[in-house]
């Protein structure tokens, strides 16, 4: 059994960066190397309603990881995300909109350590339950 | 760490579709204590859908914003009151407010869960109706079924009401008989197969 691998590091990603357009960059490869989650900001494409919808369940997710202390930043940006933030009360987390894989890669692993670094409950051994 | 090739998208990649995929799998932060197989990605399925062109959508994690970080591991009767069911509802229905345009852009759909999950499992959840209380049980316990997890029914359900058709399939990092060449080869057969 594998100890809990979790990097209590998160980026909110704009959508251009986990669907990059030809060319751009695949900020996925970089936060897999760098050791960092995921959570993807909806399309510029979608409806306003639905993008709002989204928001704020993101934003609902966010709020849980900030209160136990990991650490979010934000890669790119996208419309009405301050706004959705800041009605839960949390500010806009630390940003980049990176020209390329080298500045992102650089940004992420610059992180300070976050507050929480492990829970003394996840078991040495680890379980890896679905 | 896993790492995967290249930080570029190619030049040209026409999306043959879009993958729906479970939140834990660009984030495993979001796993119950002891769950997270990596630090963040799981790239064996990401890396799938970038081979095969095809466009990435994350699902909101229903355990997450319900029971929140410190939970329990739980089968689906535990998870399964009224409460989670609407919970696991109004998420669904914003994802499906998504499939639908997608969908009505032509573009081909395709769910990816997580098998054995009580929530996100496609074809294998956990189940033990016995579960309960002090939060102990004898090694060997069988929990793992056929079936979905109680997030995935609800989407289909409210898939099935709108008419859209999507694919389905599931990672299996979870399952004792886990292999990770099947489990990208089955990957590639569901998305294939669209």
């Amino acid at each position: 059994m594998k100890p809990d691998e979790r990097s209590f590091r998160i980026a909110l990603v704009a959508d251009r960066f986990v669907n990059p357009p030809p060319g751009g960059l695949d900020a996925l490869a970089v936060l897999a190397e760098a050791g960092w989650g995921a959570m993807q900001l909806p399309a510029d494409d979608y409806p306003a309603d639905i993008a709002a919808r989204i928001l704020a369940e993101v934003t609902e997710q966010a709020e849980e990881f900030i209160r136990h202390g990991y650490d979010l930043v934000l890669v790119g940006d996208r419309d009405g995300l301050a706004e959705t933030l800041g009605a839960a009360g949390l500010g806009v987390p630390d940003r980049i909109v990176p020209a390329d894989a080298g500045e992102l890669l650089r940004f992420l692993t610059a992180r300070p350590a976050p507050d929480v670094a492990s829970w003394s409950w996840l078991s040495p051994e680890g379980g890896n339950r679905a | 760490m896993e790492r995967r090739e290249g930080r570029a998208a190619p030049e040209s990649r026409e999306s043959r579709g879009v993958a729906f995929v479970a939140h834990c799998l660009l984030n495993q932060n979001s796993k119950v204590g002891d769950g997270a197989h990596c630090a963040g990605i799981y790239s064996p399925v990401v890396d799938v859908l970038r081979d095969r062109g095809w466009r990435i959508e994350q699902m909101p994690c229903p355990e997450l914003s319900f029971t929140g970080l410190n939970r329990f591991w739980a089968v689906r009767e535990q998870l399964d009151t009224a409460a989670y069911r609407r919970h696991c509802g109004r998420l669904a229905a914003a994802v499906a407010d998504m499939i639908a345009v997608r969908a009505g852009r032509g573009e081909d759909v395709v769910l990816i869960g997580v098998e054995g999950s009580p929530s996100m499992g496609v074809r294998i959840t956990s189940s033990d109706p016995a579960r309960g209380g002090l939060p102990e049980w004898p090694d060997g316990t069988a929990e793992l079924t056929s079936g979905e997890g109680i997030f995935v029914e609800e989407l289909r359900r409210e898939l099935d009401r709108r008419g859209i058709a999507a694919g389905r399939g599931g990672e299996t990092h979870a399952l004792p008989d886990h292999d990770p060449l099947t489990q990208r080869a089955g990957l590639e057969t569901l998305l294939d197969e669209r």
